[in-house]
């Protein structure tokens, strides 16, 4: 069997990330993301498991924490997408399903999204092009997250570190012209200039 | 650029010194293929005065001589195109224009020549071009218009001409936030922008002028005791230290709207010949700030005289914004024409710069002291009440006609007339979301009246036209919004200025000129029109408007509209605001559609899905069709196939004899959970589904709460309290919504969780009579998949290839024996291609859009043209489907009625009486011997195709009472296409009707 082995693919078809200190951007393709949302009547239990196993407070608002390296996001009302490396094997859906039976349901989203980081002295700018949301850091801050648009693809996006780092979530079929729209926006400010 | 020359070449009204050009350097430029000399700083207008062009333009309906009329974005006259090839621009304000090195401009709307045009002959048939004549003229015979009056007014009276050439630039839009937006760069909005950003306000400056400073610069005024261009070089400094700041030049705000928002277009490139690497050419902003500070200025009116259009009449203010800022004499031989006190400084101006001002002529009998010093220390030569009745010349001006208070008239000689009839404040932004302006009866113009929510004003679009006044309004604006903002107002002290006079008198137009008198000089309106509009009962501003075309050209009038109106007031007796108001709307100046759409064209109009397969589908040559924002295969052709025909006949054969494969991951998938989800799924579809057992699969339809069908698809159980729904691709979003919806607002009280997970499945349709023995290679040993173990409708949570986690349903849409299988999307391009080398030893295909289309339609499945917004469960033979006894949305009002009529249109298949025939869908029925015409149709057909296993065309179609009609023959009647079809009414399934094949 082992030549039938199956093995992953990215979801961009062009991807040439800009790498320079104005901007940098990968894609974080190897995770693993698992949505929970409370039950009916369990959120404060929920709360409490989730602390217990992994002592992270999950956020009631628009917020993102981690915790045991993983990051909770929120992503609604009373639901969370749970990110961490896949690492060869790790499953955050059997891993939550196990601690939160009962009080949450859980659902893989490994493969729904894809997740792109972008950083670098012009990341503000470069998003700014796209993201129609305030990311000055009086109104945007590591720890933030809005579930919001870049050039009219649906993004859960965050801030990572002051760097600054953003992170945009997309369903995966968006990726290709995601990284289309990021590298134009980017072009101003990583093309060799004369 | 090159080095400058000794001299300064051909500029030949270029001061030796002054101005904020930088002499050291020299740009060359050509107009008319005529090559000339300037400076970085100057504007292609100001560069053409330099050399002496005082001729630029022909004007839009009568071909008249133009020149420049102003030195900023109000011109009306001086429209170039500008630049060659795919970038060149038409309808481009010489006035804005920067000047670059290589810089081509060539004039427009003259042919040959712009000393010698043509069509200047119209000038002669003036009254036939005169207001309304689109509606007097072009009336008969109504079937000239389109061959012959229609062209040969676009050509005559048309402006530039846009390249054919795709834009080789690229535009982007951006937003920005700020607390304190203060809009219009002048002394006023610096020192607002100060008194903001000393507080920790987030401040945006935007100024529609490459550099800051606006009239304060034009004039060389002195504040603080400086010359005002150190001033505004010093305040620039401390506001790009501040990181707080930011300052966009050359930019435009083009137009107000809600919530504190504002567009804004800035040219990034213009200024260069062509744009860095990577940068736009343009940028459109959404600007949205808590606090705005309007300091947009305000424009100088022209009065209107006879040949008041001729090259050499120039706004006297534009006049000081050549000799002070770009350096440049505009004139030898002034005469300076007012009715206000800044003439005399113009006169001032204009001597201090070497000119000879040949007089100031005052139109009031009472000059003010301010004046009279002016004139006293210069020597001008001042004529008050008196007015100038006629610029004289032809190609520009030779003299002034003046008539004295006491009506005599005299003539000199001059080169240039400056003149000046008031100031009208820039107020179009307070206007745009319907605030009303308020006439002021001391400056004698319209002031802002209601402003947008959170906008404040200073300077003169405040009504403070001196700069005194402006710094100190704008300073007090820019504290006082800092600190609404939630930033607490730091003191700065208000720079001193020197004193200037704002007095006025109105003089609107002169009686008793023999040319003609311009009013709208881009659209060629003159006084007469005015005065014919009135005689004609077109009073009303809006009627004004419309019936001369003032206005409405590409500078919105900035120069006319005022004027228009105070004319008018006077024709009718009545004063300005009973006449009525202007208000304008956005945009302020012309925004390019290319910079409205930004990233958005071509490809990058909408983003684009593609599926889990695309990479591999591509390899293969597949054909692929949009479906919404999706990208799918459509077909797959193979070398030697001659059309789409033939290879989706192949695909369809290759499914009913062997096994083919499909892309079905665009399905929209939903994951429900909770100890209420079987109950929440009961009360959202219209089939039962309690009795749906877990592990088993069930197709569904869900209705819109007006009873018709909204939605249908499959729903998995994959625990007791787990389901897996899928929705059609186009209504994979709506339904998410719907169902949210539900759960928030009209169940809340049960336990229940709705996820989306389109995305987290590459899921291939695996079908054909060999699908199981394909499988069976994929499927891990430890999963059962044989019919017993796994029948028809079983859905199982599995591994395949070795340990990867998949989900494998037995659905069919096809009719065949068919599987669906599910691997998380990232492994999707791996099992596509693991199906296909797995397959191809039962001889496997992949199959697109169209060959599953076929197969429904041969299978009578319903698919888009049947769920159409307009079908009940009953007219797509789903009837049985429908619950009795429970009750789920849609089932009230889906009792109706007109929704139970059994005379509605329902859906049967239909085959062609002459095999041969082609059927169209969109034909509608009519009994044999009806006659075609609506009253009797009795429905249409909505989905055809080619059926290789009928071997002919087979169609499905709604038609009146259809079931109860099967074996009538009846026409599809299609004018559209020009078919009149017999068709014989049969049932829908085409293939296999038992349904013996999907068990296997």
């Amino acid at each position: 069997m082992a030549d039938h082995i199956l093995t992953p693919s990215s979801a961009f078809m062009d991807w040439h990330p800009p790498a320079t200190p104005k901007l940098a951007a990968s894609a974080r393709e190897t995770l693993t993301m698992a949505s929970f949302a409370a039950a009916r009547g369990k959120e404060q239990a929920l709360r409490e498991a989730i602390s217990a196993a992994y002592g992270a407070v999950l956020p009631k608002s628009a917020g993102r924490v981690e915790a045991g390296g993983i990051a909770f996001v929120w992503a609604g009302p009373d639901q969370w997408l749970a990110i961490t490396e896949h690492e060869g094997a790790r499953d955050l859906e059997a891993e939550l399903k196990e601690k939160l039976t009962g009080i949450a349901s859980v659902v893989d989203q490994s493969d729904s999204r894809v997740v792109v980081r972008i950083s670098g002295s012009r990341a503000r700018s470069v998003l700014a092009k796209g993201v129609p949301i305030d990311l000055h850091p009086r109104a945007f801050a590591p720890g933030s997250v809005a579930i919001t648009h870049a050039s009219h693809v649906g993004i859960i996006l965050w801030q990572v570190d002051d760097a600054p780092t953003y992170e945009a979530a997309m369903f995966r079929s968006y990726a290709d012209s995601f990284a289309h729209w990021l590298f134009e926006a980017a072009a101003e400010y990583v093309s060799a200039q004369p | 650029m090159t080095a400058a020359p000794i001299g300064y070449g051909r500029q030949s009204n270029r001061l030796a010194s002054g101005g904020l050009i930088d002499r050291s350097k020299t740009l060359h430029f050509t107009f008319d293929g005529k090559t000339y000399a300037g400076h970085p700083g100057d504007t292609l207008a100001s560069a053409l005065l330099a050399n002496g062009v005082v001729l630029t333009a022909r004007s839009f309906k009568y071909h008249r001589p133009r020149g420049i009329l102003a030195a900023g974005s109000e011109e009306p006259n001086a429209l170039v195109e500008l630049r060659d090839g795919a970038r060149r621009e038409p309808n481009t304000k010489a006035t804005v224009a920067e000047l670059f090195d290589g810089l081509t401009a060539t004039s427009q709307n003259r042919w040959p020549s712009l000393a010698f045009d043509l069509l200047s002959i119209n000038s002669l048939f003036s009254p036939v071009f005169v207001a309304g004549f689109y509606y007097k003229t072009f009336m008969w015979p109504a079937a000239l218009w389109e061959k012959l009056y229609e062209p040969l007014i676009r050509r005559a009276a048309g402006l530039g001409r846009a390249s054919d050439d795709a834009d080789p630039d690229t535009y982007e839009k951006a937003t920005a936030f700020a607390d304190v937006l203060v809009i219009g760069g002048g002394p006023a909005g610096l020192a607002a922008a100060q008194a903001a950003a000393r507080t920790s306000a987030r401040v945006i400056l935007v100024d529609e002028n490459a550099a800051l400073g606006g009239r304060a610069v034009d004039d060389a005024s002195e504040i603080a005791g400086n010359p005002a261009h150190e001033w505004v070089k010093m305040l620039e400094g401390e506001l790009s230290r501040n990181p707080e700041v930011r300052i966009l030049r050359r930019t435009t705000v083009f137009g107000s709207y809600d919530g504190g928002t504002y567009g804004a277009l800035e040219r990034v490139s213009d200024h260069l010949p062509h744009p860095a690497p990577g940068a736009p050419r343009q940028r459109l902003w959404r600007l949205v700030a808590k606090k705005v500070v309007l300091a947009t200025g305000a424009t100088e009116r022209p009065i209107v005289f006879g040949g008041n259009d001729r090259p050499g009449v120039m706004l006297a203010g534009a006049v000081r914004t050549y000799v002070n800022r770009y350096g440049v004499v505009p004139g030898q031989r002034v005469v300076v024409f007012t009715n206000n006190d800044y003439g005399a400084t113009t006169a001032s101006d204009l001597v201090r710069a070497g000119a000879d001002v040949v007089a100031l002529v005052d139109s009031r009998p009472e000059i003010s002291d301010h004046v009279y010093r002016i004139t006293n220390e210069t020597g001008v030569r001042l004529i008050s009440n008196a007015a100038v009745t006629d610029a004289l010349g032809k190609r520009h001006v030779t003299g002034a006609d003046i008539r004295l208070g006491d009506g005599e008239r005299i003539e000199l000689a001059c080169d240039l007339i400056a003149v000046s009839g008031g100031w009208n404040p820039n107020i179009q932004l307070t206007t745009h979301l319907g605030g009303k302006p308020v006439w002021n009866d001391r400056l004698h113009a319209f002031l802002p009246g209601a402003v947008p929510a959170g906008m404040s004003l200073a300077g003169a679009v405040a009504g403070d036209l001196t700069l005194a006044k402006s710094l100190a309004g704008g300073n007090a604006a820019g504290s006082a919004a800092a600190d609404e903002s939630g930033h607490k107002a730091i003191a700065v002290p208000v720079p001193t200025a020197i004193a200037e006079s704002d007095a006025v008198t109105p003089l609107w137009r002169v009686i008793g000129y023999k040319g003609k008198a311009f009013v709208d000089q881009q659209n060629d309106v003159t006084e007469k029109d005015i005065a014919l509009a009135e005689r004609e009962g077109f009073r009303a501003v809006e009627h004004l408007k419309r019936y001369t075309t003032l206005g409405m050209a590409t500078d919105q009038g900035r120069t006319a509209n005022v004027n228009a109106l105070a004319i008018m007031a006077e024709l009718t007796g009545r004063t300005i605001p009973e006449t009525g108001i202007t208000v304008a709307r956005p945009p302020y100046s012309p925004v390019a559609l290319g910079a409205l759409a930004g990233h958005h064209r071509g490809k990058s109009f909408k983003p684009t899905r593609l599926p889990p397969s695309y990479r591999w589908a591509k390899e293969q040559g597949c054909v692929f069709v949009e479906t919404g924002l999706w990208l799918r295969p459509s077909y797959f052709p193979r070398p030697g196939e001659r059309d789409w025909l033939e290879t989706v006949t192949r695909e369809v054969n290759t499914v009913r004899n062997a096994v083919g494969i499909c892309d079905v991951s665009t399905l929209g998938k939903v994951d429900v959970q909770g100890a209420g989800a079987a109950a929440f799924l009961d009360n959202i579809y219209m089939n039962g589904l309690k009795t749906l057992t877990v592990g088993k699969c069930r197709y569904g339809g869900m209705l819109r709460e007006d009873g018709i069908l909204m939605d249908d698809g499959t729903v998995a159980r994959l625990g007791e309290n787990h389901f897996f729904i899928t929705t059609t691709t186009a209504n994979a979003v709506k339904v998410v919504q719907h169902m949210e919806y539900c759960a928030q607002w009209l169940w809340p009280e049960l336990d229940v969780q709705i996820v989306s997970a389109t995305e987290q499945w590459a899921q291939y349709a695996v079908a054909g009579p060999k699908s199981r023995a394909l499988l069976q290679k994929i499927v891990d040993p430890a999963f059962d998949i044989s019919d017993s173990g796994f029948p028809y409708l079983g859905v199982g949570e599995i591994t395949v290839c070795g340990g990867i986690k998949a989900r494998l349903f037995r659905l069919s849409f096809s009719g065949e024996r068919a599987y669906e299988i599910g691997v998380p999307a990232r492994y999707g391009d791996a099992l596509i291609r693991r199906l296909m080398e797995a397959g191809e030893e039962f001889g496997a295909c992949s199959y697109g859009t169209e060959a599953l289309g076929v197969m429904r339609i041969e299978k009578g499945h319903i698919s888009g043209p049947e769920l159409n917004g307009t079908t009940t469960p009953q007219d797509v033979g789903l009837g049985g489907m429908v619950a009795k006894k429970k009750d789920f949305i849609g089932s009230v009002l889906g009792k109706r009625p007109g929704l139970v009529d059994p005379d509605r249109p329902s859906l049967v298949g239909f085959r062609p009486v002459d095999r041969s025939a082609r059927l169209r869908s969109g034909a509608h029925f009519l009994a044999r011997d009806a006659r075609p015409e609506a009253a009797n149709d009795e429905g249409y057909m909505t989905s055809v195709a080619y059926s290789p296993s009928s071997g002919h065309w087979v169609g499905l179609g709604l038609l009146r009472r259809g079931p109860e009609r099967l074996g009538e023959i009846v026409r599809a009647y299609d004018p559209v296409r020009g078919a009149d079809t017999l068709v014989e009414v049969v049932s829908p399934v085409f293939v296999d009707p038992e349904g013996g094949r999907v068990r296997g």
